[in-house]
């Protein structure tokens, strides 16, 4: 097992958690910001996959378009889910 | 009543383009049959022996005549501006009707007074210090990474809708920032005229190359001017790929206005409610 699968199960692992965590969450806020911080290791996970194109519109995306727009929304609306 | 005739004119203009899709000129008049190539294949022969001999798959007829038909080097924006351009029309007119339909979600409440107020830059009470600096330093170097994606989307990792969601993100920084002076509505008409006069000329773009196809890379063939650019590794031209970077340019265009407008508006909306 050579480092960069060792890495790459982590980060998988980690993507995983973040998206339990972030459907889990209370706090929509907090719910936006870890799904910004899970397309940042997605955006590493698709660089080691040999994605680069791929990797930039994730980083660009799923990290500052959305969450800008799910902050956004929650200041709009309401910050605690029911 | 201006808009009945205007909208009967682009009625009329879709359908002689259904018309004008039957003449191409080397089969006769025949529709062009859909996913058939243009060219016979040309197959680069493997010295190894007999195993590659012919193309199987389409993904092996892109790997093997990509940089050669539409001359660029990056054989993922090829596939995406070239062999698969009418999908990625159909993308950015998804894009465009998105901001429209953000447009007209909004459109009574935008019109209210208090919303067209100007910004200002400066630093604002409860707003950090970081924040405005950082957005200050970072605008134009986003917006410059953005716009060296788009148009190098032909020779390396990148294209159009990367470059323009890259540029757009710069945008929200600094709205996040406030760092700039901007009147709201002035900038979303600004936008939205550039958006839309951006996919007039796409589609102007593609209907150039209907001697063969819509979209047909028309720049990119042997007789054009373009094509005196070596290709390979070294054949890094900005003007390699005939219509490729034009097109990548509208995209990337496109994308940076379209998520513009969308970012403004929310911006608004959640500044003053």
């Amino acid at each position: 097992m050579n480092l960069v699968s060792v890495v790459f199960m982590i980060l998988s692992i980690l993507i995983v958690l973040g998206a339990v965590v972030s459907l889990l969450l209370k706090d929509l806020l907090a719910s936006s910001v870890v799904f910004s911080a899970l397309s940042l290791v997605l955006t590493v996970v698709f660089f080691l996959l040999d994605a680069p194109d791929v990797a930039i519109a994730e980083a660009s995306v799923g990290a500052a378009l959305t969450t800008v727009i799910f902050v956004i929304s929650v200041k709009v609306t309401k910050r605690r889910e029911e | 009543m201006k808009i009945k005739i205007v909208s009967f004119l682009a009625l009329l203009v879709l359908l002689g383009f259904l018309f004008i899709m039957v003449i191409p000129s080397e089969q006769g008049w025949n529709i062009h049959e859909i996913g058939k190539p243009l060219r016979n294949p040309d197959v680069f022969k493997d010295p190894e022996g007999s195993k590659y001999d012919h193309v199987k798959t389409m993904d092996d007829y892109f790997l093997r005549n990509g940089q050669r038909e539409t001359g660029s080097n990056n054989i993922v924006t090829s596939v995406v501006f070239d062999y698969r351009g009418f999908d990625t029309l159909g993308e950015s007119t998804v894009l465009f009707l998105t901001m429209s339909s953000i447009y007209m979600l909004f459109y009574q409440l935008l019109r209210k007074k208090k919303y067209c107020v100007v910004f200002t830059p400066g630093l604002h009470k409860g707003k950090s210090r970081i924040v405005f600096y950082s957005a200050v330093f970072l605008f134009p170097l986003i917006l410059t990474y953005g716009f060296y994606l788009i148009l190098h989307g032909h020779l390396s990792p990148g294209g159009g809708f990367q470059g323009g969601a890259v540029a757009a993100s710069g945008v929200a920084l600094s709205l996040i920032g406030s760092s700039f002076s901007l009147d709201p509505t002035k900038t979303r008409k600004a936008l939205a005229l550039v958006e839309a006069i951006v996919l007039v000329l796409i589609v102007t773009l593609g209907l150039s190359g209907l001697s063969s196809s819509f979209l047909f890379n028309f720049l990119a063939t042997p007789d054009s001017f373009l094509n005196s650019v070596e290709l390979g590794f070294t054949g890094s031209d900005l003007t390699s790929g005939g219509i490729l970077p034009l097109y990548s340019l509208g995209e990337g265009i496109q994308v940076f206005c379209g998520m513009s407008i969308i970012l403004i508006m929310f911006f608004i909306i959640g500044r003053e409610t």
